[in-house]
């Protein structure tokens, strides 16, 4: 036992220190790229390598979209979910040494800022041309894949006992009995509440009314959630009144059984979301990173959503949508500018966080 | 120069270790912090600058932000610090039954994301609350805000500080305390005059654990903080909200600053003391109280604190399987179905990388602190200081440091699991080097001078001497940083890769989607993981050095 011991604790010691030395040495010493960027000649017949896609949507539409990606191309793809202001600050870092190909998802306000920064590699799908040129890049830095306009959730209880009408207008959301009852999310963190911003300033016709308004519309606000969709839950749970996101979210959070929801669109003029994909600049495996848009621009990539819940509108016409998305046809929508809107982003959150929010 | 050379004939490994340590500190820690320090004085267009800090000190959102943490990070650490106190004291001299029981009590919070616990509040006493609408009928009970913020992170890290102080309560010899009494005095008057002097250096530092852990707390403000912003969610909304690095790394700098001058204090204050008491006399064993008003009060309160502490616990595994909590109650296995279809990755990720991590951190915070307290050598105070910066960084500027710290050759390490195994190691390490320090520091000198007249090596009187008296120390330390890592969020959450991923992000997620089932299915899972490497390491622990000291 005693040499056992000893023999024990010399190996602890060496281990320690190889570990040590290890970990410091191939830190010091290693500047090949990770191997999940293998495969630099693209064999034509098979693709060789492997794609790596950071994703903008909820986890379990990501899931099923790689997946079913993998079944239709046989090019192997890895995923990671984060949100679309935590992308932008990864690629932005990443820049040096990408450690993604595609940016699959999430507001193209975001993909502005990063085409602005020339943090995008453009590239123009032969599907492209059947979307929208509202729903793209026209230099193909990023394609529209979704839309989903914002919309009012209201909790019903909350409504039936305070006598209220759920909020059909933005004006409707400054009603007193509303005070301290609204949850949004912060626009500097979140997509969906820039959205919001953004859709404000057009509906009230100048960025000076639109700002008054957001002042107005401060004192009624519980809480600022970190995420966008945050607030649907809070008040599907009954923890606020009335909140402030998109409809696809919304209706996801209906079919997942927070019955007490009320889902109404305001009437005086609402804002979207373009949901884009674009390829990350300096990617080892562009070829098969456009596969990847070609695939996510297609009615097979683009149906993938409504097989787990998520209610957006397609952008290729040729794709059948979720019957219960709320069809930006149907409903009052104002001219939102995703070009301005990303250009003018950081300008807006700023004025906002030292006007409104102080 | 020959007793130099003597000296490196003795202990051959020593210098090695110290260069190798230092580098691997250098590297991991201070390199991120110069890069973020870097940033902090260059905007976004390459223009160098106060800007930053003239936001954060100028009054604004980011001036109030700090205030409201450093209000909270007080508020915290005192009452988890009392708290912890109290249930270590009930352990070390009081005679309760139930004892294992409160002691697995006292680790639970430990063993779970933080953020569970905000969810759990929620659920509990937020407007749908289970206390506050079922049993109070409230109507409108609001939990946002510093009050669920102080009451959810007291919950959350009481612990580290009940772990801090039980081993070393433990310790104290009862022959001092046995002295007093004989002479006359009164329990009362012991306890303040020799237990409570005696356990300084233990309450300063779980103190001093709580606070930074409160201020670099990232999860609890996501959830609940409802309106009152703290530095560390302030630091995310800038860095990842407005796109300003530059504010968020000059507000981490701000915060770093507080921090150390906190910790500079406060060794001053505990350094200039002695608290030797393991003398290597034989200690008897501690006569416990066994009746009367104290040890019912102290019971009393354990049972309340332990019945708080289960009515958080037993939401989650019940959560995971209800379909949506206060809608529709009816059971369900389809969050579990979820986390195994989409989890499987992140199960799998986290609990590789954490293993590797644990001994890493657990053998560098011990080998530290021993260093720390035990020897001499050029740049002891730098690597004392560098070993404790890590934890006062909220994790999230760790993660963009990280990120711009190892993003070019040579050292491109984004996107590796090595970059996820060093954030473990960094941010678990200062818990088992303050641990390892406090039970260190009560050890005498004079044991290990015996072993080395008799001609030991260094590394053998370390493992043979130093290493058995300080295992529970270490253990805790183990304990700790396989917890740790394995609820590790803000500062991975800049890390995680499509290569590897977390069970902590996938959580965060879920949360933020409203999907509390299926949170609760991961957390469930988890805190299983948890359970079973618990009783591992304690094998292992067993294994390793013989018996345990009895409890």
């Amino acid at each position: 036992m005693m040499g056992m011991k000893k023999w024990m604790s010399s190996i602890t010691a060496l281990t320690m220190a190889a570990m040590l030395f290890t970990g410091c040495g191939s830190a010091g010493g290693n500047n090949a790229a990770p191997a999940n960027n293998g495969g630099g000649d693209a064999a034509p017949a098979k693709p060789q390598g492997k794609l790596t896609v950071y994703v903008g949507f909820q986890e379990d539409h990501a899931v099923a979209a790689i997946k079913k990606f993998t079944e239709d191309t046989g090019i192997e793809a890895s995923m990671i979910r984060m949100s679309g202001g935590e992308i932008l600050a990864k690629v932005r870092a990443e820049q040096g040494n990408p450690q993604a190909d595609v940016w699959y998802g999430g507001p193209a306000d975001t993909f502005v800022q990063a085409t602005a920064e020339g943090l995008l590699q453009p590239y123009t799908s032969p599907i492209a041309e059947k979307v929208d040129a509202k729903y793209k890049d026209p230099d193909g830095n990023w394609t529209g894949i979704y839309v989903g306009a914002l919309g009012f959730a209201s909790n019903k209880e909350f409504l039936a006992k305070k006598g209220l009408e759920a909020p059909k207008t933005w004006e409707d959301l400054l009603n007193p009995a509303f005070k301290g009852e609204i949850v949004m999310a912060d626009p500097a963190s979140s997509g969906t509440a820039y959205t919001a911003m953004y859709t404000v300033l057009k509906v009230m016709g100048s960025e000076e009314k639109g700002f008054e308004y957001l002042s107005k519309l401060h004192p009624q606000i519980q809480q600022y959630t970190t995420s966008g969709s945050a607030p649907g839950r809070m008040v599907g749970m009954g923890e606020a009144g009335v909140g402030v996101l998109f409809a696809h979210d919304v209706i996801k959070y209906q079919e997942e059984g927070f019955d007490s929801l009320e889902l109404t669109i305001p009437e005086d003029g609402t804002g979207y979301e373009t949901g884009a994909i674009g390829i990350i600049k300096n990617t080892k495996n562009e070829e098969l990173a456009q596969k990847f848009v070609d695939w996510a621009l297609s009615p097979a990539g683009q149906e993938v959503g409504k097989t787990v819940g998520s209610y957006q509108n397609l952008t290729n016409p040729d794709a059948v949508g979720p019957e219960k998305a709320v069809k930006l046809s149907d409903i009052n929508t104002i001219d939102y500018d995703v070009v301005e809107a990303g250009k003018e982003r950081q300008r807006l959150i700023d004025k906002w966080s030292v006007e409104v929010k102080k | 120069m020959s007793a130099m050379f003597k000296r490196f004939k003795r202990e051959p490994l020593l210098p090695i270790l110290i260069v190798l340590v230092m580098l691997c500190l250098l590297v991991f820690i201070v390199y991120p912090l110069f890069q973020i320090a870097k940033s902090s004085f260059v905007g976004s267009t390459g223009e160098v600058g106060l800007e930053g800090y003239q936001r954060v000190l100028s009054g604004g959102g980011l001036f109030h932000a700090l205030v409201n943490s450093l209000v909270l990070a007080v508020l915290t650490a005192t009452l988890s610090t009392a708290i912890a106190y109290v249930f270590a004291y009930t352990f070390a001299y009081v005679k309760v039954p139930f004892k294992k029981l409160f002691n697995g009590i006292a680790i639970l919070p430990v063993i779970s994301p933080p953020f569970v616990i905000a969810l759990s509040a929620m659920l509990l006493l937020g407007k749908q609350g289970l206390i506050t609408k079922n049993l109070l009928g409230l109507e409108n009970a609001n939990i946002y805000g510093l009050h669920g913020l102080v009451l959810v992170q007291t919950l959350s890290f009481f612990p580290i500080a009940f772990l801090t102080l039980s081993g070393l309560l433990r310790s104290i010899s009862p022959s001092l305390e046995e002295a007093s009494q004989n002479m006359g005095a009164s329990r009362l008057k012991t306890f303040l005059s020799v237990t409570l002097p005696l356990s300084v250096p233990g309450i300063a530092n779980a103190f001093l654990l709580v606070f930074v852990q409160s201020l670099a707390d990232f999860g609890n403000p996501m959830t609940i903080g409802g309106n009152y912003s703290t530095v560390a969610r302030e630091i995310y909304l800038q860095a990842v909200g407005s796109y300003n690095l530059q504010a968020g790394a000059a507000l981490a700098m701000v915060l770093l600053t507080v921090t150390i001058i906190v910790y500079i204090l406060q060794n001053f204050w505990v350094g200039k003391k002695s608290y030797v008491t393991v003398t290597g006399k034989p200690t008897g064993q501690r006569r416990m109280i066994e009746s009367g008003a104290v040890k019912h009060g102290l019971f009393t309160f354990c049972m309340i604190m332990s019945i708080a502490v289960i009515a958080f616990y037993a939401l989650v595994p019940i959560g995971s399987f209800i379909k949506l909590w206060g809608i529709n109650n009816s059971l369900t296995l389809d969050h579990y179905k979820y986390v195994f279809s989409i989890g499987q990755k992140a199960i799998k990720d986290t609990l590789t990388l954490a293993i590797v991590a644990t001994p890493i951190a657990g053998l560098l915070g011990m080998i530290i602190a021993f260093l720390i307290v035990r020897k001499r050598f050029f740049g002891k105070k730098a690597l004392e200081i560098i070993s404790m910066l890590s934890i006062a960084v909220p994790g999230t500027v760790i993660g963009i440091g990280y990120i711009l710290a190892f993003n070019k050759a040579p050292l491109a390490l984004t996107g590796t699991g090595i970059i996820i195994v060093a954030a473990f190691v960094v941010r678990s390490m200062p818990v088992g080097i303050r641990s390892g320090v406090a039970a260190l520091q009560q050890i005498d000198p004079s044991i290990e001078e015996a072993a080395t007249n008799l001609g030991a090596s260094g590394s053998k009187v370390f493992t043979s001497v130093v290493l058995p008296l300080i295992k529970s120390a270490f253990f805790s330390g183990l304990v700790n940083s396989f917890v740790k890592s394995m609820t590790a969020m803000s500062a991975v959450i800049f890390l995680i890769s499509a290569k590897y991923n977390l069970i902590t992000a996938s959580i965060l997620a879920q949360v933020e989607a409203g999907r509390i089932g299926v949170a609760s299915a991961y957390c469930t899972i988890l805190i299983l993981i948890m359970i079973v490497a618990l009783i591992l390491l304690n094998l292992l622990v067993k294994w390793m050095g013989g018996k345990e000291r009895s409890a």
